[in-house]
């Protein structure tokens, strides 16, 4: 039993990562029918700026609340402006051209902000000081975990509640909603469509830029071009739980980071990816829209 | 205008000939094939750093046979993929020998097209696979697999006396090849071996597996991998209070090991050739006092040092032959006895294979510096 408790919450911390990843992918796909291939690698560009800006000012070894608070807001802060500014050079540009024209701008987007980071940080990989969040461990009859794991749970759950509060409660959450379901229409009723889709790639480029400095801190070692690798579990993620619908990618997260513990612990780590890609195809036979996502007529 | 234009292009082809017909008669080229970013980048900067630092201090005694050494590097990122392009661009380049690179993949899929094109080429991969088609072209400056597993099992089953032992790999052909190669000789000495498991590289969580190996209660953890996962899994297992032995193959040596595992880093143990700092020999003091006074810097491991005395053999061959023919200098390795290379006496088998097996176990002490426990 203990082993399954202890699976569970394995599997639970890596899904909440892979969640507000996924909401970035799916927010932007909600809105523009894109799929922003450059979000993963925005979540790794954010490890490295929360890195420096950790050892910049507060110096390896300092364990405080300021420092967590800082880090986080400021890479936040500063990882939504490089979101908006993607969106308005390689994306708002091609708004009306084909649809594949914007997806090889953001192939392309995403290679010029890891390659960015190569030539920023270097190629080699750089490590996290363990000492940013205290490295307590908590043991419960056999089943343990860490501070950090807590943050991430705590965190990203709070941050998810937010969102969904934010999206179905608040005048710009319907505004957005406005925007998802028709950018003509939604113009006409006298909302500001490019705010609106500046405002999700704010959002959804803090949400990763949170999941970046969490990869980080829990597992330390940063490259640049881990991203790619978090892109795109996020990505299935956020098709499992339905592209384009905000609770789909938090469920999509928590579902692939469980289902990957779970094959991994009680089959074999070998075909854990196998399975995940079976359950990825059964999904999508038996719900075209993914596990929560709407039916749409216009979808061949 | 076509006349005038097919006449320039007639001109430039005419002079880039020219300047490339002058350029070769100067200068021998060696490539360095090498994982320069990337995952590995660390190994693979010294690797090239090594290699230009011999080619720089022989460029500064008048080159070889009288001609300046040119060094063109090519990053393969430690893919496949990216080795075969390298692999064709330093053909291109009309390079004479390849050293690198790192991992046994990337050098096996550039082996064939160097064996092709006739040009040498030296690598520190360890896989048993490198030597098995028995290219003349290749030779391994370090030691296979297969010898490093006959090593670790005795230590396991006749030293530390393990009782239940767990083997981890990822995919690569390196890793595979160790850790079957590991299993085989734990058989053979009829230990018990409670869990193989394989993990994904790169994909850093790696608490899924390791809580199942919870379950079993091992007395000790065998990583036949690379040292981001070997250091990631060491602070896992401890933060998961498993509490058995780690024992890491010979890619677990690398500075980022314990930088990636932190003060989890302390305890472990690794297998592997003697680290840079505990080679005994002369050659080697000077050339790690180069390396520091140069770059900064210490090697990554003991991989780079490898690789040089790869180059240091063909170069010896080439100065003692004077000729440049890989096929004369090839044959001249072949029956090379005891140079004195940096990490010891270089000599090479009939079919590329280094002959020299001294391995050693150390451990990590609470200071992050190695000690020699066996």
């Amino acid at each position: 039993m203990d082993i399954f408790l202890q699976q569970l919450i394995n599997g639970l911390t890596i899904g909440s990562l892979y969640a507000l990843v996924a909401l970035g992918y799916t927010m932007v796909y909600g809105v523009m029918k894109l799929i922003n291939f450059a979000h993963g690698d925005l979540v790794a560009f954010s490890a490295f700026v929360g890195l420096t800006i950790y050892t910049q000012i507060f110096g390896e070894g300092v364990t405080s609340i300021v420092a967590v608070v800082t880090v986080f807001s400021f890479t936040a802060a500063l990882i939504a402006m490089v979101g908006v500014l993607l969106e308005r050079l390689a994306y708002r540009p091609l708004r009306t051209a084909p649809r594949l024209s914007a997806v090889v701008s953001a192939l392309g987007a995403g290679l010029v902000i890891q390659n960015a980071v190569m030539l920023i940080w270097g190629p080699n990989m750089r490590v996290f000081p363990s000492n940013l969040l205290p490295s307590t461990v908590y043991e419960f009859g056999g089943v343990v975990f860490t501070f950090t794991q807590v943050m991430i749970l705590g965190l990203s759950s709070i941050l998810m509640v937010a969102l969904y509060i934010f999206i179905n409660r608040t005048k710009i959450g319907t505004a957005i909603r406005a925007v998802a379901i028709d950018q003509d229409a939604a113009r006409l009723m006298g909302i500001n469509v490019n705010r609106i889709i500046m405002i999700i790639f704010i959002i959804g480029s803090a949400l990763g830029a949170v999941a970046g400095l969490f990869l980080g801190i829990y597992y330390r070692g940063i490259t640049f071009d881990m991203g790619w690798q978090y892109g795109l579990n996020a990505f299935v993620a956020a098709i499992m739980g339905g592209i384009g619908n905000i609770p789909g990618a938090m469920v999509g997260g928590l579902i692939l980071g469980l289902f990957n513990a779970m094959i991994s612990g009680y089959i074999s780590s070998q075909w854990a990816e196998a399975f995940t890609f079976i359950l990825l195809i059964a999904i999508l036979i038996f719900r075209p829209t993914g596990i929560l996502g709407e039916k749409v007529a216009e979808k061949v | 205008m076509k006349g005038l234009f097919s006449k320039f292009a007639t001109t430039a082809a005419v002079g880039m000939a020219l300047v490339s017909a002058t350029y070769a008669a100067d200068v021998v080229k060696i490539g360095v094939q090498a994982p320069i970013t990337g995952q590995y980048a660390n190994e693979g900067q010294s690797i090239d750093y090594g290699v230009k630092l011999i080619a720089e201090q022989y460029n500064a005694k008048g080159g070889i046979l009288g001609k300046k050494i040119e060094v063109v590097s090519c990053d393969d990122e430690g893919t496949a993929q990216k080795a075969a392009i390298c692999a064709r661009r330093l053909v291109n380049e009309g390079v004479i020998a390849v050293i690198g690179s790192y991992t046994t993949g990337a050098t096996e899929a550039a082996q064939t097209t160097y064996f092709r094109n006739k040009v040498l080429q030296t690598s520190d991969g360890t896989g048993d696979s490198l030597t098995k088609h028995k290219y003349w072209t290749f030779f391994r400056n370090s030691f296979q697999n297969s010898a490093q597993a006959e090593f670790t099992a005795d230590y396991f089953v006749n030293v530390k006396k393990y009782q239940r032992i767990a083997i981890m790999s990822d995919y690569s052909s390196y890793s595979t090849g160790l850790a079957d190669a590991v299993v085989s000789e734990l058989k053979k000495l009829n230990a018990n071996i409670i869990a193989v498991e394989k993990i994904k590289a790169g994909a850093q969580n790696y608490t899924a597996t390791l809580t199942k190996l919870k379950s079993l209660n091992p007395d000790v953890i065998y990583y036949a991998g690379y040292y981001n996962e070997g250091g990631l899994l060491r602070a896992q297992q401890l933060q998961l209070k498993i509490d058995a032995d780690y024992v890491g193959g010979d890619s677990n040596d690398n500075p980022d090991f314990i930088k990636l595992a932190g003060d989890s880093a302390v305890g472990s143990i690794l297998v592997n050739f003697p680290t840079p700092e505990f080679l005994p020999y002369d050659t080697a003091k000077k050339f790690l006092a180069d390396y520091r006074a140069k770059y900064n810097q210490e090697p990554a491991s003991i991989w780079a040092l490898m690789n040089v005395d790869g180059m240091l053999a063909i170069l010896h061959a080439m100065e003692e032959l004077k000729t440049e023919d890989t096929k004369k200098i090839s044959d001249f390795l072949h029956t090379l006895v005891d140079f004195p290379g940096i990490t010891g006496p270089v000599s090479f088998r009939e079919d590329g294979e280094r002959v020299n097996t001294k391995f050693n176990v150390y451990q990590i002490q609470d200071d992050k510096t190695y000690k020699i426990i066996y």
